[in-house]
């Protein structure tokens, strides 16, 4: 006898899975990248810990700053919430609200979050937080046109824009996966994934370092249960871009066909073991490679987009 | 005949193998002999080719068209090699003669080896090959002089040259793709069979290679705008090598553009390979034109006039006519031999006042009494004066452009080659005609300075004679073959002439 | 939109590995020691022996094994061991490690060159996609794909100034073109082929020895002195 979950129930789960879970994988790399220089390193379940202590904390703000300042973690974090309605984290088959937006639509949702985040961080007057935001939109500018580019991809590929047509195109044959623009696409998300979330060879993501943060200055100045939201929040992006690298391009198996309770339960746990593999990737690359100097930040993003434009044209001629 | 092919890929190469070794006397003898005895094979082959195309050990073809091209290669080899003898002669107190000699003996002989090789090939390939190797080789002999210049020039010639090459590998592919189609797969690239056959060859392929042919082999004959390695590479190489350089290197490297040319208009028909060729012709010949206007260094003149001549050649081809062909032909032999009489007598001038800046030459016909008169005649030849062999065949190929409906194109040509007379006949008129005494002093960069001139002391004082007695005497049998070549060309040669024309406008 | 079809296992693996050939020539814009350059290289030709030895499996042509292999001896092994050979010394500190310093050679920054030589490449693909070129052997996509390689390799041999990216780059060129012939020309005869082959060792030699001559006169492997002979 197997339990049916309504629809409802598994739309609210994908939502909670993301933002139960976020925390933890960024726990994991933290943890394999300590083991991998020879240190004991935190334990996995650290940012939990830590996010439960930013919330009892108090929250300041600078003088001068608008409501923007405390509503901007709350915005992002509603966006946060929002994105994973309309990806494939749980399931194969669309659920009712993944029509609200298509992979296009999801993309628009994660850069108003950033925006918000960088208007805040603008509100401060710190240098710091000023220049991480200004950084970040910067570089955003070039690494934009990339997203767009493996949007184009996906789009040529399957007819549609939906991540869902996309990862079901994925799972039909061998020869989906090993096509040129497939592979292309999926690497130049890689490479803006490790933009995104802030992680070598673009910043590091441990310790301040003034000089060459981004992703990392922009919650500079906030405190208590804000900066926890954004810390939170910004876990959360990691993860669902994580999911749409793993769930739509490179690995989208595992996925729940049905909506039992045990498919739903095995899709949450391979989700978790999916994302603990990216994750571990990501903390090998940390540990393997230097962090670019700033300005060749833009020769990172260079052969971004020329992953992304190779995969358009090789499609172009039918045999991608 | 096939003693006689053999024996023309051998000989070279075999004195280039003792020139490694021997003395720099017997190297000397060696390669004077291996260019008569080359040039004496190549006459040997004449009669035959007029009559049939020869095939052997089905990678060598000797036709008509491949005898004319052997026969500017022999020639210049002949005399380049007797000319050497006088050249090297002033640097023998050098250290380390002998090993320069050695070495540059032995580049010369497989320079001309590879150059003789290359029309003598069936298969396209193997054609490329040959004219790769020239390039490889060529280089070498460039920077062989220690200069600045030289290696410069050197590196620009190798990069440019090799990277134009690179261009006609792809077209030697696509035609092999377009060959295949008819002929299978095992298709060995035999220009003969693909000849054959060309009225069934798919179009694309075929105008893609002869496009890429015609810029890639273009690169290595001088058209413009892939000619920019020509003015320094010629300039800046010994007066020998410049001379087989121009004479001959850029006359196998339009071959080749000759043969893709005969397969391209029995394939698509005459409109597009002539229209390809005008444009590249005239682009050359105007370049060259205005370049020669303001030149400075007489070598370096010469080479523009390498470029003009190749503008000459490919407009020639572009009308078409059975006579204007036959003066193309006529004119790759008659290139050869004012061009190396040009270049050699450019090398006595430069030994005799030891610079190359035309502004600091004067009096040649004073102070150099044979090589004067002969280099003024070899330069009126260039600009096509009767009754030498370059009027002859210009004339002919506008009588072709004429008779053809390229009523414009011939006019154009004859505007533009008028403009380059000016150029050298102004030139040379500085540097042989205007009296020592006159000449104004001008300073002179420290690259190309001169021994002794400090830029504004008089002119050295110098005697008057020859450099060197085997300096003069190729000059001069270069002069008579123009002479003969322009009032009565041999009836031999006039008959392999016809049939190299009779090949080339595809009624083989 | 219609989608675009998936193609075979097999063409979707050859244009993996012809993209990674184009990949390799891009990188070669971006390289700093001249030990990495040639690294870069062999990289390149010994993918392009992978891709010969898949057609040959695919297709069953059995010389191009041999072809494969031969050419992975030339080009992996003999012509980066033969340039290291000539161009020892030529480093800054020059020695026995004296791999040279070639970076920022770049006449353009380096993601100019890349959005440059991207556009180059469009022209490339686009153009082939143009002509009615089917080959028996592999997929069209792989003839953009050399093509593109060649026209991006003059591009390296155009904006990076010094004499090793350029002599590299016409190294490339010879492998775009190699892989154009196994697009095209897979059954061109063996003896033609190993001709190519050996020609192209004359060439690296005689490009090596031009290197020591320059690096013998400028002291530098940087062409940027090479401005004298004009007119």
């Amino acid at each position: 006898m197997s339990l049916v979950l309504p629809i409802p129930i598994i739309q609210f789960l994908q939502a909670a899975t993301i933002m139960g879970a976020a925390p933890g994988i960024s726990g994991v790399i933290a943890r394999v990248e300590a083991r991998l220089q020879g240190r004991a390193g935190p334990r996995v379940l650290q940012p939990y810990y830590d996010l439960a202590k930013l919330f009892r904390k108090e929250a300041l703000a600078p003088q001068g700053a608008s409501w923007v300042f405390l509503a901007a973690p709350l915005a992002a974090m509603t966006c946060y919430l929002t994105v994973p309605l309309l990806i494939p984290v749980l399931t194969t088959f669309g659920l009712p609200l993944g029509y609200m937006g298509d992979i296009l639509g999801g993309g628009f949702i994660l850069s108003l979050a950033s925006f918000v985040v960088a208007m805040a961080a603008l509100e401060t007057g710190s240098p710091y937080a000023q220049m991480g935001a200004s950084r970040a939109k910067t570089f955003g500018a070039i690494t934009e046109p990339v997203v767009l580019f493996v949007v184009f991809v996906v789009a040529l590929i399957t007819g549609t824009d939906l991540p869902y047509a996309l990862a079901a195109t994925v799972r039909s044959s061998a020869g989906q996966i090993v096509r040129p623009a497939h592979l292309l696409a999926a690497a130049a998300l890689f490479m803006v994934i490790l933009y995104e979330t802030g992680r070598i060879p673009v910043e590091t993501h441990t310790g301040t370092n003034e000089f060459g943060m981004i992703e990392e200055a922009r919650p500079f100045e906030h405190s208590g249960p804000y900066f926890a939201l954004l810390k939170w929040g910004s876990a959360m992006k990691q993860l669902i871009l994580y999911t749409i690298l793993l769930n739509v391009f490179v690995a989208p198996w595992g996925l729940a066909a049905t909506a039992s309770a045990v498919a739903v339960a095995l899709a949450i746990v391979a989700l978790l073991a999916k994302a603990t593999g990216l994750g571990i990737v990501v903390a090998v690359i940390d540990n393997s490679f230097a962090k670019l100097r700033l300005f060749k930040i833009t020769e990172f993003a260079a052969a971004a987009f020329l992953l992304a434009v190779l995969g358009v044209f090789t499609l172009y001629l039918g045999g991608g | 005949m096939l003693v006689v092919i053999v024996a023309l890929l051998v000989v070279p190469a075999a004195a280039a193998l003792i020139c490694l070794r021997a003395p720099a006397a017997a190297a000397q003898a060696v390669t004077a002999a291996s260019g008569v005895a080359c040039f004496g094979l190549v006459l040997a082959l004449v009669p035959a080719a007029s009559r049939r195309d020869l095939n052997y050990l089905s990678y060598l073809r000797v036709d008509a068209i491949s005898v004319v091209f052997l026969l500017a290669t022999g020639f210049l080899y002949a005399c380049v090699a007797v000319y050497c003898v006088g050249y090297l002669a002033r640097a023998r107190s050098d250290p380390g003669f002998s090993a320069h000699s050695r070495r540059f003996y032995a580049g010369l002989n497989l320079f001309a080896w590879a150059m003789l090789a290359a029309p003598m090939m069936s298969s396209l390939a193997l054609l490329w090959v040959a004219v790769e190797v020239t390039t490889v080789i060529s280089a070498l002999l460039i920077a062989i002089e220690d200069t600045d210049g030289a290696a410069e020039a050197a590196w620009k010639y190798v990069l440019i040259a090799s990277a134009g090459l690179g261009l006609a590998l792809l077209a030697t592919v696509f035609a092999y793709y377009a060959g295949a189609q008819v002929l299978g797969q095992s298709y060995n690239l035999d220009f003969g069979p693909l000849l054959q056959v060309s009225g069934q060859l798919p179009h694309t392929p075929v105008r893609l290679a002869f496009g890429l042919a015609v810029l890639g082999f273009g690169t290595k004959m001088g058209l413009v705008p892939v000619h920019t390695w020509l003015p320094d590479a010629h300039s800046e190489a010994p007066t020998p090598v410049s001379a087989l350089l121009s004479g001959s290197l850029l006359a196998v490297s339009f071959y080749a553009i000759l043969r893709y040319y005969q397969v391209a208009t029995a394939a698509l028909g005459p409109r597009f390979p002539r229209d390809v060729l005008l444009v590249f012709g005239v682009a050359s010949l105007l370049l060259a034109a205005l370049y020669l206007l303001e030149q400075r260094d007489v070598k370096r003149m010469l080479a523009y006039s390498s470029i003009e001549h190749m503008g000459i050649l490919a407009i020639g081809v572009s009308f078409g006519a059975p006579i204007a062909l036959a003066g193309v032909l006529l004119h790759v032999l008659a290139h050869a031999a004012a061009k190396g009489n040009a270049f050699m007598g450019a090398g006595v001038i430069v030994t005799k006042f030891a610079t190359k800046r035309i502004s600091q030459v004067s009096g040649g016909l004073d102070l150099l009494p044979w090589s004067g008169p002969l280099f003024l005649l070899s330069v009126l030849a260039l600009g096509a004066m009767p009754p030498f062999g370059i009027f002859r065949s210009e004339f002919e190929i506008v009588a072709g452009g004429l008779a053809s409906g390229g009523n414009i194109a011939s006019a154009i040509l004859i505007v533009l080659v008028t403009l380059a007379f000016l150029g050298l006949a102004a030139t040379t008129n500085r540097m042989l005609l205007m009296p020592r005494a006159a000449q104004v002093p001008e300073p002179v960069p420290a690259r190309v300075a001169s021994g002794g001139a400090d830029g504004h002391s008089p002119p050295p004082a110098l005697q008057r004679g020859e450099p060197s007695a085997w300096m003069v005497v190729p000059v001069a049998a270069g002069a008579l073959a123009l002479l003969v070549l322009g009032v009565h060309p041999p009836a031999e040669l006039t008959g392999l002439l016809a049939r190299a024309v009779h090949q080339l406008s595809g009624a083989a | 939109m219609a989608a675009v079809a998936a193609p075979s296992v097999f063409s979707g693996g050859a244009n993996v590995v012809a993209v990674g050939v184009l990949l390799a020539e891009f990188g070669m814009f971006r390289q700093a020691l001249l030990r990495d350059q040639v690294r870069l290289y062999a990289a390149q030709s010994a993918l392009i022996s992978v891709l010969a030895v898949i057609v040959a499996a695919a297709r069953h042509l059995p010389e191009l094994y041999v072809l494969a292999g031969l050419s992975a001896a030339l080009k992996v092994v003999i012509v980066p061991i033969l340039l290291r050979r000539l161009l020892r010394g030529t480093g800054r500190d020059s020695g026995e490690h004296g791999w040279t310093d070639i970076a920022g050679s770049g006449a353009l920054s380096l993601a100019s060159t890349v959005l440059l030589a991207i556009a180059v490449a469009a022209f490339g693909f686009f153009s082939v996609g143009a002509l009615a070129i089917r080959s028996p052997v592999l997929p069209v996509t792989a003839l953009a794909i050399s093509v593109s390689v060649a026209l991006v390799a003059f591009v390296l041999m155009i904006i990076r100034r010094d004499v090793a990216s350029q002599a590299i780059g016409f190294f490339s060129l010879e492998n775009a073109i190699s892989l154009t012939a196994l697009v095209v020309a897979a059954g061109l005869p063996f003896i033609l082929e190993v001709a190519f082959l050996f020609d192209l060792l004359v060439v690296v030699v005689v490009f090596g020895l031009l290197i020591r001559v320059h690096h013998g006169r400028a002291e530098s492997l940087s062409t940027a002195d090479l401005t004298s002979l004009r007119g």
